[in-house]
C-alpha cells in the first residue's frame, strides 16, 4: 500500500513537472491561425495563406522570434483549412479563438466567411487581418475606432474600386499598343457567385472609366468547364477585348476554348500570374493582359517579390495560378509582429494602437499603412504577354476615389 | 446570326458528348447494379490525373488513354470487391460509402499531386475554320470517340450473351442465380466497365479542359441528371437524354440568362422525372431485391 502511495505521488509530481513545462513553453510562444480552403473550389488562392503566413513566421521565428519588452517570442502557426465551407470556417474560428487562444487570425481568402469570421474574433478580441478588397461596407472609422464593432478587424487588400481601377487602366494601356489600335469594346465573362457578382460590378464601372463601351456582362455557373456557349455569345458582340474576370482557375480553362474559337482580338485574364503562364508553356496568337493579386509572381516590376517568390517556394509552396495572392497576408505577419515589439505588449487594444500608427517596408510597398478604416492602399500590378511571347509588366497606381 | 448559331448547336453537341460518356457509366452502374456511386465523377477525376500523369511521363496521349482506362477499371474491381460488394443488400449503405469516397479520393489527390490545376498538351491542336463556324478537331475526336464506345456498349448490352443475362440478373436476381448466372460475378463486370468508361471519360476531359481534384463532383451530377431522364439502364436513354441536356445547355448560355444554364437542366431533369418517372425511355429501378 505504501509503494503504492509512493508511486501515485511520484506519478503526480512528473504530471506537474510536464505541465509545468508545458505552460511554460506556452508562455514562451504567440499562437496564430490561419484559415483558408486548402481544399473546395477556393484551392487556387486559399493554399497561398498558410503558405505566405507560414514563410513570415519561418522568418520571424529564424531570426530570433518577437522582442516584446525584455522577452522574446516564438511563433506558432495553428492552420485550418475551411475546405470552401462556411460553416467549417466558423467552427475552424471558433476553434483557434477559444480553445487555442491565438493573438492574431489570418483569412479567410473569402468575403462572407471573413464577415463570418469577424463575428466570433472582434468580440474575441483577436487581431484579424483578411485579404479581402471587399469589406468597406463594415469597415469604416466608427467601426473600427475602439469599442467599434470591427476594431480588431484589419483589410490587407486594397478596396475594391482601387484594385478594379489599377486593373482596368493598366490591361487597356498595355494592350492597346499591342492590339494595335484603339480598343473600345469590352465584354466581361464572370463567375454568378457572390463575389463575382461584387467585383464585376467595380470592375465594370472602372473599365467605363476608361472610355469602355460594356454592351453585356456574361455571368456563368461556378464550376464551368466548358465555355464554349459562354464564348460564342461573347464572340457575337464583336468585342476589342474579353475580360475573363475572376477566377483564376475558370480563367485558364477558359482562356484556350476562347482562342480556339476567335472570339476576340485581345483578352485579360484576372488573378493569373505570368509565372504560371510560363510554367505551363501557355501561348496565345492574341495579346493577353494578366493581373496579379497585388504583385505578379513570374515577370515582376518589383525587384523585392523575385527574391519573395524564390523563398516561398523554396519553402515547399506549390506553384499555383494565384501564388501572388500570399503577398496579401505574409507582409501583414511582419507588420503584426513589428507592432508587438513596437506596442510592448500583446495586449489587442495596444497592437490595434500600433498598427494604426505604423508604417512598414514590405514586398508588396514600401511604405504599407491602414487609413482610419483600417484598409491598406497600394498599386496593383498588371502584365500582358504578346503573341511572340514576351511579356511585360507595369505597376499601376489605383485611382484616388470611386467612379460615379 | 447564322453561323453563329449553328457554332452554338456544335458546342451543345460537345457537352452533350462528354456528359453521354458519363452517364453511360452512372446508368449502367446506377440502373444494373443498384449502386449508387456518387463518386463516380472521382472516378472521372482519377482518369483525368492518371493521363496527366501518364503524358508528363513521356508518353503520347492514346497510350496515356489507355493507361487511364485501365487504371480506373483496376480501381473499379479493387472498390466493388472491398467496399460496394458489402452494400449490395443495402444501397443506402452504399451511397454513404461513395460520398465518403469523394473525399478521400479527392484527398489522396491532393496529397500526391497538389491542389492545384492539371492540363495537358491538345492531342489534336487543328481549328477547322466553315463559313465562319470555328470546328475544334479535338472536340470532333471527343464526339466521335464517344459515339464509337457508346455504340459498343449499346451493342454488347443489348446484342450478347452476358447482356443478356445482365439484365436477367435485374429482373430478377435469385431467379437468375438459380438459372446458373453468375450475378455478383457480372455486377463486377459492369462496375468495372462503367469504372472503365469514367477512366475514357477522364482522359477525353482533360484533353478539352484543365483538370483538378474537385472537377469530378460538377461532373457526375450532370450523369445522374442526364441518367434519370434517360431511364435508368437505357443506354438509348442516356443518349438522347445527354443530346438534350447538352443543347439546352449551349442554347440557354448563348442566348438566356447564362447564369441560370445549370437550372435549366436540372430543372428540365424534374420536369422530365414528374411527367415520366420512369425516364424518357424508361428504365429499371435497380436489381430487384429478394
Amino acid at each position: 500500500m505504501r509503494s503504492l502511495l509512493l508511486r501515485s505521488a511520484s506519478a503526480a509530481l512528473c504530471l506537474a513537472a510536464s505541465a509545468y513545462s508545458a505552460s511554460a513553453q506556452d508562455a514562451d510562444t504567440i499562437k496564430i491561425g490561419v484559415v483558408a480552403a486548402e481544399s473546395g473550389a477556393f484551392v487556387s488562392a486559399g493554399h497561398t495563406l498558410p503558405a505566405g503566413v507560414g514563410l513570415a513566421v519561418k522568418e520571424i521565428n529564424d531570426a530570433g522570434g518577437v522582442k516584446i519588452g525584455d522577452k522574446t517570442y516564438k511563433i506558432e502557426l495553428l492552420k485550418r483549412d475551411d475546405r470552401t465551407d462556411i460553416a467549417t470556417a466558423i467552427a475552424a474560428t471558433q476553434e483557434l479563438v477559444r480553445d487555442d487562444k491565438v493573438a492574431a487570425i489570418f483569412g479567410s481568402e473569402s468575403h462572407d466567411f471573413t464577415l463570418a469570421m469577424a463575428k466570433i474574433t472582434q468580440p474575441a478580441k483577436v487581431i484579424h487581418f483578411a485579404g479581402n478588397s471587399t469589406l468597406a461596407k463594415v469597415l469604416n472609422p466608427q467601426s473600427v475606432a475602439p469599442g467599434g464593432e470591427d476594431h480588431y478587424l484589419f483589410q490587407s487588400e486594397p478596396q475594391e474600386f482601387q484594385r478594379s481601377g489599377s486593373t482596368a487602366r493598366g490591361v487597356l494601356s498595355l494592350l492597346t499598343p499591342l492590339v494595335g489600335h484603339p480598343l473600345k469594346k469590352s465584354v466581361v465573362i464572370v463567375g454568378n457567385d457572390a463575389t463575382g457578382q461584387f467585383l464585376t460590378s467595380y470592375y465594370v464601372k472602372a473599365l467605363k472609366a476608361e472610355g469602355q463601351e460594356v454592351p453585356e456582362v456574361i455571368a456563368y455557373p461556378p464550376d464551368t468547364t466548358d465555355f464554349s456557349p459562354f464564348l460564342t455569345r461573347a464572340k457575337s458582340l464583336n468585342p476589342d477585348v474579353v475580360h475573363f474576370w475572376y477566377n483564376g482557375d475558370s480563367t485558364l480553362t477558359a482562356l484556350p476554348q476562347a482562342l480556339e474559337l476567335g472570339v476576340a482580338p485581345s483578352y485579360f485574364l484576372f488573378g493569373v500570374d505570368p509565372g504560371i503562364w510560363k510554367e505551363r508553356g501557355l501561348s496565345a496568337d492574341v495579346p493577353v493582359a494578366m493581373s496579379c493579386v497585388p504583385i505578379c509572381w513570374g515577370e515582376s516590376s518589383n525587384a523585392n517579390a523575385k527574391t519573395y517568390f524564390s523563398n516561398y517556394f523554396a519553402a515547399g509552396a506549390p506553384k499555383g495560378v494565384t501564388s501572388s495572392v500570399s503577398l496579401l497576408y505574409y507582409d501583414y505577419v511582419h507588420f503584426l509582429a513589428d507592432a508587438w515589439e513596437k506596442a510592448g505588449t500583446l495586449d489587442p487594444d495596444a497592437t490595434v494602437a500600433a498598427l494604426e500608427s505604423m508604417h512598414h517596408k514590405g514586398v508588396v510597398s514600401d511604405d504599407l499603412s491602414f487609413n482610419a478604416s483600417h484598409q491598406v492602399t497600394h498599386a496593383t500590378e498588371v502584365c500582358a504577354a504578346a503573341p511572340g511571347g514576351a511579356i511585360t509588366c507595369a505597376m499601376q497606381q489605383p485611382p484616388a476615389e470611386a467612379p460615379n | 446570326m447564322l453561323p453563329i448559331l449553328i457554332q452554338q448547336l456544335l458546342n451543345g453537341l460537345s457537352i452533350a458528348s462528354v456528359i453521354t460518356l458519363i452517364a453511360v457509366g452512372v446508368t449502367l452502374i446506377f440502373g444494373l447494379t443498384g449502386i449508387i456511386n456518387f463518386a463516380h465523377g472521382e472516378f472521372l477525376m482519377i482518369g483525368s490525373f492518371v493521363t496527366w500523369l501518364a503524358v508528363q511521363a513521356g508518353t503520347g496521349f492514346v497510350p496515356a488513354l489507355v493507361i487511364a482506362i485501365l487504371a480506373v477499371a483496376l480501381m473499379g474491381l479493387v472498390l466493388e470487391r472491398g467496399l460496394f460488394r458489402f452494400t449490395l443488400t443495402r444501397p443506402t449503405n452504399g451511397f454513404i460509402v461513395s460520398l465518403g469516397l469523394i473525399v478521400v479520393l479527392q484527398h489522396v489527390v491532393i496529397l500526391f499531386f497538389g491542389p492545384n490545376q492539371k492540363s495537358i498538351p491538345r492531342p489534336l491542336a487543328g481549328v477547322w475554320d466553315v463559313g465562319g463556324v470555328r470546328i475544334a478537331s479535338v472536340r470532333v475526336m471527343v464526339i466521335l470517340v464517344t459515339i464509337a464506345v457508346v455504340a459498343m456498349t449499346f451493342v454488347m448490352i443489348t446484342r450478347s450473351r452476358y447482356g443478356r443475362a445482365l439484365r436477367a440478373a435485374v429482373e430478377d436476381r435469385d431467379t437468375a442465380a438459380l438459372m446458373g448466372i453468375p450475378v455478383r460475378r457480372y455486377i463486377t463486370g459492369v462496375f468495372v466497365l462503367g469504372s472503365a468508361l469514367a477512366g475514357l471519360g477522364g482522359a477525353l476531359l482533360i484533353a478539352l479542359f484543365p483538370v483538378t481534384p474537385f472537377t469530378g463532383g460538377t461532373m457526375v451530377m450532370k450523369g445522374f441528371a442526364v441518367a434519370l431522364m434517360g431511364g435508368l439502364g437505357n443506354l438509348t436513354g442516356a443518349v438522347v437524354a445527354g443530346l438534350i441536356l447538352g443543347i439546352v445547355e449551349g442554347f440557354s448560355a448563348g442566348y438566356g440568362f447564362s447564369e441560370w444554364t445549370d437550372a435549366y437542366s436540372f430543372g428540365l431533369m424534374i420536369l422530365v422525372l414528374l411527367v415520366r418517372p420512369n425516364g424518357l425511355f424508361g428504365g429499371t429501378s435497380g436489381p430487384k431485391m429478394a
